[in-house]
């Protein structure tokens, strides 16, 4: 059996404190269908204060924050969006907006640093005078901090002129904010400062903030009442749904302050493992608690081995393609954690040699979700 | 009079029923009558209503002392990732309860049955039979149409919550058209419908469905209802279904959620469409264990909510104004009528029901739903019929008042209004 887990896959995979198991036990509670859940109306108020919008709603999953959001926006038949071509939304979420919305995805190509080239975007905007052939652009999506880039953070700089290029042609923007929070940690910027332009935000209470279930969406208040009636639609209109919002706040209350510990121990770890032989980490690129891995041509280990062993020794990470991985820190993990982790790799890759068997891990494809 | 607070006002209530109508029968009484309970609402106006007897919905339940305990200590892990094992556990005793092989837990009943029909109908122009005021095609915001590009057939539901074979079969397309026609793809029942469907009509609708290839689905938010109340378990009840919606959030009595359950393959598909309408929940064993103890412990508890509902009706009909049907009370629902002609408004009625804390859900214009729970005690059974009978007493004599429809979010408002003050 293995002595030990380190849990690298996700950020959502961190458990509830003590703290929140307590809150959760006492939270007050009410239909929050038919009225409104008191606990549920403080989360949505205090997330409308710290985002510096108008109101919240609370919702069961970052998937559908995003998907309540561009739905509202993109509100008439024949709505078109513009995204990241590698984005959040347009990657791992069952294209939903589409299949479920009947939203059209018109993804632009995300740079290295998560950022859509500004000229890139508006090419993209469709000319309302081809308007017999074309949908009608609606929307701009940005994600804060980017995943798929390793985590990097979007400037408030950036984000005021995708913003205002959207005001200059009438369009909204949204921002996926699973993991704002550490975007605003590691820029050192308030997030409102962060999210100002934005029309809406969707922002993950589950992940870094290690709350055990759910997100917030911000925005005008008649955008959350629209969004309200489209949760209900969607089935998310849930009951006394106020104890896991009693989690939550106690996950913005107590765990913000955790999240640049998390960012030191991934850059801490990334020195590390770009020292091994055989693995390149961008370091630089290690904004916040997210590192890219890559398996190294010609290293003569394969990485389904490499994942074999890590798994052996409890250490868990997140495949990503054919040679590369991708690890996230939490404040679950300690920096024993990162310490054991570290010389489980370096182990894996100098005692491969000692290695027997045909065992091979069910998939090194991209099977990530979040 | 003057009352002294709360005790002396039952007081008086036991006294004027005691002593019959008669002595409210003339005006200047009520009018001294009413002005007394002005007086006592406008006491506890400012200090909230002295007692609540929330008859909205069986969905305002809220949890127990047990449930907290079991959230508080409840065995969680990610969801999406891999498996949160006290939902597995969840779903696994509601596959075992409804005699299906695996289950899905989901925020909603709306969720539920919307997943369900989606999953069913997974071809481009599919079409859903289903009820006309079936919950789906009423309260479900269009949602298989406008989110899910399924085509309702709406069949008339009789009032036992039926709907006649023959108007099914008819119902359904035939293939030969399919120039013209969407394609038929599934029936749907709702059991209860406020009625109870027998296990022998469900498998006659189960058998229709199999001959003409279709599936067939059970919107069971209150199944347990409809089991104990025909006195068949549940699993006999949804035999003959291929899937079935089943809430732990009403008179069971948990926080939320629902779990639906099928053939592992339609769980599969069904857990991926979750996921896809934002529903897949990271460490969500929390709420299964509170609904997880709502399933242990409250079944039992819902011949008590049916009784109730019968005493209930049984008395509100006796009330001169209003008329009940009180066959058709099978399990914890009860719809009144303001019979015509009557000298009641339903405005006032509602509005004076409020000021004493009875909660209503007005359905039109002279009619209204009542519905028990395990949280309404026989005493708020007394309490609410002999606050009807005050009001109804009252709302003929008193003169028109100015008023404001007392719909279900206009009754969010006052009470927000008084929780927040």
């Amino acid at each position: 059996m293995v002595a030990r887990t380190v849990d690298l896959r996700s950020d959502t995979v961190t458990k509830p404190t003590e703290t929140m198991r307590a809150a959760m036990a006492t939270a007050e509670v009410d239909d929050d269908v038919l009225g409104a859940d008191p606990t549920a109306f403080r989360l949505e108020s205090e997330v409308a204060k710290i985002t510096g919008k108008e109101a919240g709603l609370f919702v069961s999953s970052g998937t559908m924050g995003n998907l309540i959001s561009v739905l509202v926006h993109c509100d008439i038949r024949g709505s078109e969006v513009i995204l990241g071509d590698n984005s959040h939304i347009h990657i791992y979420e069952n294209g939903g907006i589409s299949t479920i919305g009947g939203v059209h995805p018109r993804p632009v190509k995300n740079n290295e640093d998560g950022t859509m080239d500004i000229d890139s975007i508006e090419v993209a905007i469709r000319d309302p005078r081809g308007e017999l052939v074309f949908p009608t652009t609606k929307l701009i999506c940005l994600e804060n901090s980017h995943a798929n880039s390793g985590g990097r953070c979007l400037s408030a700089e950036y984000t005021d002129r995708v913003g205002d290029l959207a005001k200059k042609n009438g369009l909204k923007l949204h921002i996926d904010g699973a993991r704002i929070f550490n975007a605003s940690v590691a820029l050192g910027v308030p997030v409102q400062r962060l999210v100002q332009a934005a029309d809406s935000v969707s922002v993950c209470l589950s992940k870094g903030l290690g709350a055990p279930v759910g997100s917030v969406i911000v925005g005008s208040k008649s955008f959350i009442t629209k969004a309200r009636r489209l949760r209900k639609t969607l089935g998310g209109g849930m009951r006394q749904v106020g104890f896991i919002c009693a989690a939550a706040f106690v996950a913005l209350k107590e765990n913000v302050e955790k999240l640049d510990g998390d960012h030191k121990k991934a850059k801490e770890l990334a020195e590390g493992l770009t020292q091994i032989k055989g693995l390149k980490v961008d370091v630089a690129a290690v904004e916040t608690n997210i590192i890219y891995v890559d398996i190294v041509e010609g290293s003569k280990i394969t990485a389904e081995k490499l994942y074999k062993n890590l798994e052996e020794h409890g250490v868990l990470v997140m495949p990503k393609g054919l040679s590369r991985m991708r690890i996230v820190l939490h404040h679950q993990i300690s920096s024993s954690d990162v310490h054991y982790t570290l010389s489980c790799f370096q182990q894996a890759f100098t005692g491969m040699h000692q290695e027997i068997g045909s065992y091979s891990i069910s998939t090194s494809r991209d099977v990530s979700y979040a």
